[in-house]
């Protein structure tokens, strides 16, 4: 029983990495059944292994919006459309807020909402349907070697799940080693992140500790929006007379 | 397992999970804006960690982290964007392997291989008539009506 509880993890980001393999677009090849089949039980078994929460309601919604998270950044990743790639990434973004909310950052659930799928995503489809060309085109009907960066991203998660599991198994994250750091408790986090006034608190740390921070991130919005100008009007094609003016 | 510590193990398997799928993504899709769409998603598996551990540790650090992190994808779309419909320009495509020619001096260059036209979704099942009498004038927008993207 020890064994198998043991063999899941990398049964479960094997059979992810060939159900990507099937599913990024590969020309002509068939197997996207396949890949998706293979998929949905990687990521079964994956969500098998996590612990319980302690709670059926928080255990239903957090597994709910992952689920709807990671499905969406996988339809965005291998779909062929690059609409429907960005219409899928917004989804894994509505995802996000929720998790985001669900464990108590409300503020950035709504950033995240506002900034990347109201800005963010819009500015993808304007420059999706000013360079796309018409029907889908042979860049997007096949990958790069879809197989080498499938076991890429199986080492990455790999790699990732076992410092997870290593930092945390042994009852908790810990800075030295042999002393897990206690776990904060329900009144502690009343107290400071999960406060009523959650705005309040936020805003008063990100104006008061962070407010330098604050001026440099305008002053690289600034940058930024002049940099996006200065290259897209150089990449003008040249001979235009009003350009010198 | 203490609750807080499930809830922590929980996004942080989350985030890894959401930031292998962007690698994969980033490593093998050749539209330019499918792998920045890629690296968006890499981004937002490294801000569920932040909130995470933000929860864990009771402090605001980690949202500071994921509010910064917004900002500065951002800028990062503004000027990636222009670089992507700067470099349409030049090549009238989206493929990146359009760029090959950046390549290190030792590798061999990007050959495409053939592929078989793509049925067509719609079958053109329209009527054929015999042609009769001057042949009408087409409106530019029909000429220019894209059915699909």
């Amino acid at each position: 029983m020890m064994f198998a509880t043991q063999i899941i993890p990398p049964l479960a980001i094997l059979l992810g990495a060939a159900g990507a393999w099937l599913m990024l677009p590969r020309g002509a090849a068939r197997g996207r059944g396949v890949g998706i089949a293979l998929m949905a039980v990687a990521l079964g078994l994956g969500a098998s292994r996590l612990p319980y929460l302690g709670g059926w309601l928080a255990e239903s919604l957090f597994l709910a919006l992952a689920a709807v998270t990671v499905v969406s950044a996988i339809g965005a990743v291998t779909f062929r459309n690059p609409i429907y790639c960005a219409v899928w990434f917004g989804q894994s973004l509505l995802g996000m807020a929720g998790l985001y909310l669900l464990i108590g950052a409300q503020f950035l659930a709504v950033a995240t909402i506002v900034v990347y799928a109201g800005a963010i995503l819009v500015m993808f489809l304007f420059v999706l349907m000013l360079a796309q060309p018409k029907g889908r085109a042979s860049y997007d009907r096949v990958s790069w070697e879809a197989p080498l960066s499938a076991v890429a991203g199986a080492l990455m998660v790999g790699i990732l799940s076992m410092a997870i599991g290593g930092a945390l198994g042994q009852g908790g994250p810990s800075n030295s080693p042999g002393r897990p750091l206690a776990p904060p408790s329900q009144a502690a986090l009343v107290q400071n992140v999960l406060a009523p006034q959650h705005v309040v608190r936020f805003g008063g740390e990100l104006f008061g500790r962070y407010a330098i921070a604050v001026e440099v991130a305008g002053v690289l919005l600034l940058v930024a929006l002049v940099g996006a100008a200065v290259i897209v009007q150089q990449s003008q094609p040249t001979g235009d007379d009003n350009r010198h003016e | 397992m203490n609750s807080e510590v499930a809830l922590l193990n929980n996004y942080l398997a989350v985030g890894a999970v959401l930031f292998g799928v962007g690698l994969v993504g980033f490593l093998s899709r050749r539209n330019m804006i499918v792998m920045f769409l890629s690296v968006e998603i890499m981004l937002q598996g490294v801000s569920l960690s932040l909130v995470g551990w933000s929860r864990f540790h009771n402090g605001f650090g980690g949202q500071m982290f994921v509010l910064f992190m917004i900002a500065v994808a951002a800028c990062e779309a503004a000027v990636a964007l222009a670089l992507v419909v700067a470099l349409f320009e030049r090549r009238g495509n989206l493929d990146i392997a359009a760029w090959h020619g950046l390549r290190e001096a030792n590798q061999p260059p990007f050959r495409e291989k053939p592929l078989p036209e793509e049925p067509s979704d719609r079958p053109q099942a329209l009527p054929r008539l015999a042609p009769a009498g001057a042949r009408p004038e087409t409106p530019s927008e029909d000429v220019d009506y894209r059915p699909e993207i």
